[in-house]
């Protein structure tokens, strides 16, 4: 199963952090911050997967037998962590799925667009994982079905909206 | 943008981003926290969107790190909210926050559950996803039959039904009751016919939970994944949207594969043959294109097909090509094709004989190693590691110490780990071994753990050839400017012990090496400092004649280290300042170091141990199992007397050796005799702990597994006479001899006098100064009558005599009076009955004391009522014997055993053997000339008379091993008279029996002990 999506920036600031084992608050910094110091230090053209021994000496028990699979896009790192029962390259390419979503979603995606819509981010991934397992790979249906939710957020919420240009002004 | 329509969440994000450093993140965040608590505590006055904001805000604070556990209660209340954002806000961050565990959940279920079983699609997703997130126990027990309907519902959209696949699935782990498995298999098979790819794929993920917790009730289902595969991977009959980068949902072509390879087999030859098909065409079917994704698509699902082929076994054609396949992939540019080519190369060692095809790839994966990415010089030192054999070991393994230099950190303990594992597993010859291992501890010291510095010492130690080698080769490196404090250690050690085999060469008199080894004494540590000592110590003993300068400069050490502040040091020093000062007696004292007991590696059984939490498919691990046995093997010095062990405690002889000596040697005599049994054999093995200790002591650092100080302890309670018994129990060996002198000792050894009296009828069963007491017997059937003859050997009266007898229950004995008084001169004739009730190898015991004079005198003596007392030997023909022989036909009735260690003896002596105890040997009974067929007749009330039949099968070749298989109609006898032959073929029955019950003490007042078997219990007490 999938133990873990993370998004972390380049300074290793955390975007999005969803654990579907319950994982304390505490061991969830100390994870993302191993990944991180990790995962800058990796150098150009290498595999995308990183062996969990090498990353968390310290919560060995935790998360003994994990892969982490990763991809760099722009300013931010898409991290799953998975178990031996997930293929590497499978859960590579849901990467790649999710990203394209979001790309979808916000088209141009940038790292702005995910800080600011925090929940929406986190809606998306909840269209796609659920309790570790690949619930959905289509792309065009995840958009379907978020925007469902949106159309009845709209129905029912009277709020402002955050527009892109206006969000550059926190660039 | 409607999700992100929070003004305040987005404003109070992009504060925090702007927040220079982590202390002004916190005070924002605080600032924020404190806000978030005030507002929640006057509900009155917060609006629902007020609410969702905070929430919102407070998952964002969680994911920063800081704790909101005040708000835990605000989002699980959110689940119950009427209107759909809070709703969702509600089940989104209670997802985060919470886990399984957690009181709160508990108040959100009922809601949970109305939100599963209302109409509201939208809500039952938001519910679904929640349970498939953090469900637990409880919530498998209340929700699942209502989770169930909704995937099988037909009036569901595939929307709800794919969560509630996955839904179903967490609750399946959570319990695995939930899902009748009776009435499932059949709901699944359906399930996997679905035509929406979307609910297949989280019925797939389901499928696999559940087969791998028992594959045998879904049988059914295997066919569909087939099928499955067929319409994915052949047909690509699926919707346009599911293709991805114009592969079939890669997702669910992977899932359905991991499904079938929890199956053991596919065993219908259609169903086989269109899944080999498939996978043949996925095998041939992926080329590598430009575009990564696809590329990535492609390969995820070939690596999987690639599992499966290995999982199913294939035919061996099948099999190369998918070696040729991953050859190809370890080679390519894409590094996450390389790195999962070589994952893959390696548990294909594992599955399949491919061995000598994936040699073929040696070079590359080597080349591997030198890769810019760590997970590939993980892997491909993995897969060298697994594909190391006896004849590519030296490649591998120098290729390993190359990379060594360079390698990252992190990997070189294991890897110098692993170097030393494949160097004593595969090494073509034992020089080789020490060079690798020396090397390793010259190049990544640090990383070299003791074990693998004390498996060299063990090697050396039991292959003398090895040691001027060793010794040579430690001297070497000696002479490197800066050498790691583990090569200090393991050179003084193996020129401590062998130096003197170099004396010849130049630089390796015994002043020089000391010289260049205390050079390095100002650099170490101080348990370094406690081996080098002793290595001084072994030098000096070397020396002889003593080289008066050496001694000096060795004693200046010691005085100076006399009075060092750490324990071990200051007691070394000042007991091999003692030592030394003893002359050639040292030779003794500090001989060289016994072979090691032959052991498991500590090195392979700690990659065991490492491997334990990596994977269950570590390809290593199995073959560390399969291989165990190409470790190489020690020669075993080690006799079966336990002779080494003695010469292991000869080192640490303590002083005032030679002078014992003397005295020692009367010892095993007396011993013997019998008089000294009273001695406990604990208390010499106490006196031996200390000596043991220092024992321990200098081999501490060696023992891998166990300090092999403690084996000798008890091996030497086994061999009492051995001289090596001397010094550190002398003293105590010494002072029972002392003391019997004024008691009164038997003359003879009892022990013998009982065997001689097993065999024959009449003789003397103890004798001491004063009393003789002699027996004489005869035998019918299962009755026996025996007399005591009681004879004062003196010219004054003996008094109190008393007799008793310890029968065994299986023997009934009738002892008739016993006088108190023995007149001087005289013999009194006791009769004693005897009836057989039963067989059994247990002894009557008599005990019988007096009073000479003032001494006491109290012995228990064995008496010769034995089982072969009651056997009357019969002549069988071959008419007779083979049909019983036959209609016997095995255990319990016969019993057969190899009995190993018996005494080498001829066939003509083994059948005198036999004959004296009553087993008649019929010859030429038995067409081989080397085995022995005997018969008798057994006599006991119970069993009455009873046919026995032996066979006796030596090999002429060893004649310490031999068969015996012995028969008759009765279990209990059948396994007695088989347990009685053994103990006279494999023993010498003066030595090798129980001990004589030869009790001789100053005081009478043992307590008379009540037993079924006196004879056993004293054997046990003594």
């Amino acid at each position: 199963m999938i133990r873990a999506m993370i998004v972390i920036n380049n300074q290793g600031k955390p975007r999005l952090s969803k654990f579907y084992n319950y994982t304390p608050v505490e061991q969830q910094q100390q994870l993302i911050r191993s990944i991180y110091s990790v995962l800058c230090l990796q150098p150009e053209n290498v595999s995308n997967f990183i062996e969990g021994g090498s990353i968390w000496v310290r919560q060995k028990t935790y998360f003994s037998d994990s892969r982490l699979v990763y991809k760099l896009f722009a300013t931010l790192y898409f991290v799953f962590v998975f178990d031996s029962s997930e293929n590497e390259l499978a859960m590579f390419d849901l990467i790649q799925v999710y990203v394209e979503t979001l790309e979808k979603c916000f088209s141009n995606v940038c790292e702005l667009d995910i800080v600011l819509n925090y929940s929406k981010i986190h809606t998306i991934l909840d269209e796609m994982i659920l309790g570790g397992q690949v619930v959905e790979t289509n792309s065009e249906k995840v958009m379907q079905a978020v925007e469902e939710i949106s159309k009845l957020e709209k129905v029912t919420a009277a709020t402002k909206l955050i527009s892109k240009s206006t969000s550059v002004l926190w660039g | 943008m409607a999700l992100s329509g929070m003004r305040g969440l987005s404003v109070f994000i992009s504060e925090v981003r702007n927040c220079r450093n982590k202390e002004q993140e916190r005070l924002r965040v605080d600032k924020e926290l404190g806000n978030i608590r005030t507002r929640f505590k006057n509900e009155k006055g917060l609006t629902p969107y007020e609410k969702k904001k905070y929430v919102w805000k407070m998952l964002y604070i969680y994911m920063l790190g800081y704790d909101v556990d005040f708000g835990h209660m605000e989002a699980v209340s959110l689940i119950s909210a009427p209107k759909y954002p809070e709703k969702q806000v509600g089940y989104i961050v209670t997802s985060c926050l919470l886990n399984e565990n957690h009181d709160f959940l508990r108040l959100a279920i009922n809601a949970v559950r109305n939100d599963i079983i209302g109409r509201n699609e939208t809500f039952q997703c938001l519910a679904l996803t929640l349970v498939g997130n953090i469900g637990g126990r409880e919530f498998a027990e209340s929700l699942a039959p209502d989770v169930q309907k909704l995937l099988i519902s037909s009036s569901c959209r595939p929307l709800v039904r794919k969560k509630a696949a996955l839904c179903l699935l967490r609750l399946f782990r959570k319990n695995s009751d939930i899902l009748n498995v009776d009435g499932w298999s059949d709901r699944m098979a359906q399930l996997l016919d679905e035509r929406d790819l979307g609910v297949l794929t989280s019925s797939m993920s389901l499928f696999v939970a559940l087969v791998s917790n028992n594959h045998e009730a879904y049988w059914s289902c295997l066919p569909k994944c087939v099928k499955v595969m067929e319409r994915l991977a052949r047909n690509q009959d699926i919707p346009q949207e599911y293709t991805y980068y114009g592969i079939p949902s890669p997702w669910l072509q992977v899932k359905t594969m991991r499904a079938l390879q929890y199956f053991p087999t596919v065993e219908d030859p259609s169903i086989r043959r269109a899944l080999f098909e498939v996978l043949q065409r996925i095998l041939m079917g992926t080329d590598v294109v430009k575009n990564v994704n696809k590329n990535n698509a492609s390969h995820a699902v070939l690596f999987e097909a690639l599992a499966l082929v290995m999982h199913l076994d294939s035919e061996k054609e099948m099999m190369s090509q998918c070696v040729a396949l991953l050859g190809k992939f370890i080679a390519v540019r894409e590094p996450n094709i390389r790195y999962l080519g070589l994952e893959n190369m390696t548990r294909m060692l594992m599955v399949t004989d491919v061995h000598e095809i994936i040699k073929r790839h040696q070079a590359q994966i080597i080349t591997s190693l030198k890769d810019p990415d760590i997970s590939i010089r993980r892997r491909s030192l993995d897969l060298l590691y697994g594909m190391c054999d006896v004849s590519n070991a030296k490649d591998i393994v120098e290729e390993l110490l190359q990379y060594l230099g360079t390698a990252d950190f992190a990997m070189r303990e294991e890897l110098a780990l692993k170097a030393a594992i494949l160097a004593e597993k595969f090494a073509p010859d034992l020089s080789w071994y020490v060079d690798v291992i020396l090397q390793l501890i010259d190049k990544a010291g640090d990383f070299v753990s003791d074990d693998i510095w004390f498996r060299v010492v063990q090697f050396v130690t039991n292959n003398e050839d090895l040691q001027p080698y060793a010794a040579l080769k430690a001297r070497e490196y000696l002479d490197k400017p800066a050498i790691h404090e583990t090569m200090v250690k393991v050179s003084a050690y193996l020129l401590g012990e062998y130096s003197h085999l170099l004396a010849r060469r130049p630089g390796c008199s015994p002043k020089e090496i000391f010289s260049i080894i205390h050079e390095k004494l100002p650099t170490v540590s101080t348990p370094t400092i406690s081996i080098l000592l002793t290595t001084y110590a072994k030098i000096l003993m070397h020396s002889q004649p003593p080289d008066p300068e050496l001694q000096n400069q060795v004693w200046a050490v010691y005085s100076k280290y006399e009075s060092c502040i750490d324990a071990e040091i200051q007691q070394r020093a000042v007991e091999y300042f003692a030592l030394s000062r003893k002359g050639e007696a040292l030779m003794d004292i500090l001989a060289e170091m016994p072979k090691f007991p032959e052991r498991q590696s500590s090195l392979i059984k700690k990659a065991e141990d490492t491997e334990a939490d990596t994977a269950e498919q570590s390809a290593i691990k199995l073959r560390t199992q399969q291989q165990a046995s190409n470790a190489l093997v020690l020669t075993d010095h080690r006799p079966a007397n336990g002779a080494p062990q003695v010469s292991q405690l000869g080192m640490i002889m303590v002083p005032s050796t030679s002078n014992v000596d003397q005295n020692v040697v009367d010892q095993p005599l007396t011993h013997s005799n019998g008089t000294l049994s009273v001695v406990d054999p604990q208390p010499p093995a106490q006196d031996h702990a200390p000596a043991g200790d220092i024992l321990g002591d200098l081999l501490g650092p060696l023992a891998i597994e166990g300090p092999p100080g403690v084996s000798p302890q008890s091996e030497l309670n086994n061999v009492p006479s051995h001289e090596g018994t001397l010094g550190a129990n002398d003293a105590l060996a010494l002072a029972p001899v002392g003391d019997q002198e004024s008691t009164v000792k038997p003359i003879g050894d009892i022990a013998e006098r009982f065997h001689a009296l097993c065999l024959k009828d009449s003789g003397v069963l103890y004798e001491d100064p004063y009393i003789q007491i002699g027996i004489k017997a005869e035998w019918r059937g299962h009755q026996g009558r025996m007399v005591l003859f009681l004879g004062n050997k003196n010219t004054a009266s003996l008094d109190s005599v008393q007799a008793k007898i310890l029968p065994p229950s299986h023997l009934k004995l009738d002892l008739s009076l016993v006088p108190k008084i023995i007149p001087p001169r005289a013999q009194v004739q006791c009769p004693l009955e005897v009836v057989n009730l039963r067989p059994s190898r247990d002894v009557a015991v008599l005990d019988f004391s007096y009073k000479f004079g003032t001494y006491l005198v109290n012995n228990r003596l064995r008496l010769p009522a034995v089982l072969n007392k009651f056997f009357q030997p019969i002549q069988v023909s071959a008419e007779e014997f083979f049909p019983q022989w036959r209609s016997l036909p095995g255990p319990p009735l016969k019993l057969q055993e190899v009995v190993r260690g018996v005494r080498p003896m001829s066939l003509g002596e083994m059948a005198n053997l036999f004959n004296s105890l009553k087993l008649m040997v019929c010859p030429g009974l038995d067409p081989n000339a080397c085995n022995l067929v005997a018969s008798t007749t057994f006599y006991s009330e119970n069993t009455r008379a009873m046919l026995c039949l032996i066979r006796i099968e030596t090999d002429p070749a060893d004649r310490t091993q031999l068969r015996m298989t012995v028969a008759s109609g009765d279990p209990t006898l059948t396994f007695e008279l088989k347990e009685f032959i053994k103990e006279h073929l494999v023993s010498i029955p003066t030595a090798g029996k129980p001990p004589a019950p030869v009790a001789q003490q100053p005081q009478p007042n043992i307590p008379p002990i009540a037993s079924s078997d006196p004879g056993a219990l004293l054997a046990g007490l003594l």
